[in-house]
């Protein structure tokens, strides 16, 4: 699948190999100090898409919208998603994995599954898995962005236990879908 | 002390979403050179045959750590102003046991 070797510069029309993933690692460890040290924030994924929702929520139903305190929290914090931090943040997250994978001539479309699965059966899982990262998300205040990565390095006790049943919950899952990838 | 820059009012915070344009930028883009831009290598972590996902991560979580320590030791980094979430034992189990299962469906 991969070589784990230097940077990662393409030769040719040939994707480049993937980045040695412990330097890969710190240049994710040492965004997330800036990301402390300029704005006293940590990276995030899941409260992005909340923010959306929220939105959406209030312009077909401000009543309901403005009574529930889910929607409340995010519609309180920016007026619209592109005044949200994590939104603004999540599309340089876009920008920043596009950028990286058209120099390392890896921006291809394709659908990435095992030999084993049709086109239509891994879209389905993947939305079906899709629902469920998002519902568990927001169960747990947070993905493996803000909870695992930002409290994980700030030591937050129920980051961690939130990571460790991630990998659980992947593990113990990953047999039951094994003809999906490989 | 002098950082968080924003919230000690070095930087002005009509920059705030400037910076979360540049912060997502970077988080993007050393996803992306690890591999994470594919799903098969992010789900071979669950099936051990490429345990990528680990080392990214746990590299990542270590580095901001000792940086975070160390600027906060010299008098720099004022934690107490850093996103401390609250332990909610149970939803936060329960919640990561479903993302992990959502993880290995849907691979990300």
């Amino acid at each position: 699948m991969s070589s784990e070797s230097g940077i990662g510069s393409a030769t040719g029309s040939r994707p480049a190999a993937y980045m040695n993933p412990y330097l890969a690692g710190m240049g994710i460890g040492l965004v997330l100090l800036a990301a402390f040290v300029i704005a006293g924030r940590g990276v995030g994924a899941s409260g992005a898409f909340a923010s959306v929702v929220s939105f959406f929520v209030n312009l077909v139903a401000p009543g309901h919208a403005a009574d529930n305190p889910f929607y409340e929290k995010y519609l309180s914090r920016a007026s619209n998603p592109f005044k949200d931090w994590l939104f603004v943040e999540v599309i340089g997250v876009m920008i920043g994995g596009f950028v990286s994978g058209y120099l390392a001539k890896r921006v291809a479309r394709t659908i990435e599954k095992g030999p084993r699965i049709s086109d239509k059966g891994r879209l389905a899982l993947a939305f079906a898995g899709g629902a469920l990262v998002a519902f568990g998300a927001q169960f747990a205040r947070g993905c493996t962005s803000g909870q695992s990565i930002t409290g994980g390095a700030l030591m937050n006790l129920g980051s961690w236990a939130f990571t460790m049943a991630v990998f659980a919950g992947a593990y113990g899952t990953a047999y039951f879908v094994r003809r999906e990838w490989r | 002390m002098t950082a968080p820059l924003m919230t000690s009012g070095v930087l002005s915070p009509s920059y705030d979403l400037f910076f979360a344009l540049l912060i997502g930028i970077g988080f993007g883009f050393f996803l992306e050179r690890a591999g994470f831009g594919s799903a098969r290598k992010l789900v071979a972590q669950f099936y051990l045959t490429d345990l990528s996902v680990f080392k990214v991560m746990f590299t990542a979580l270590v580095t901001a750590m000792v940086g975070v320590i160390f600027l906060n030791r010299i008098g720099f980094l004022d934690i107490g102003e850093l996103p401390l979430i609250g332990t909610y034992m149970a939803p936060m189990v329960v919640g990561g046991l479903i993302l992990g299962s959502g993880f290995a469906i849907g691979g990300y």
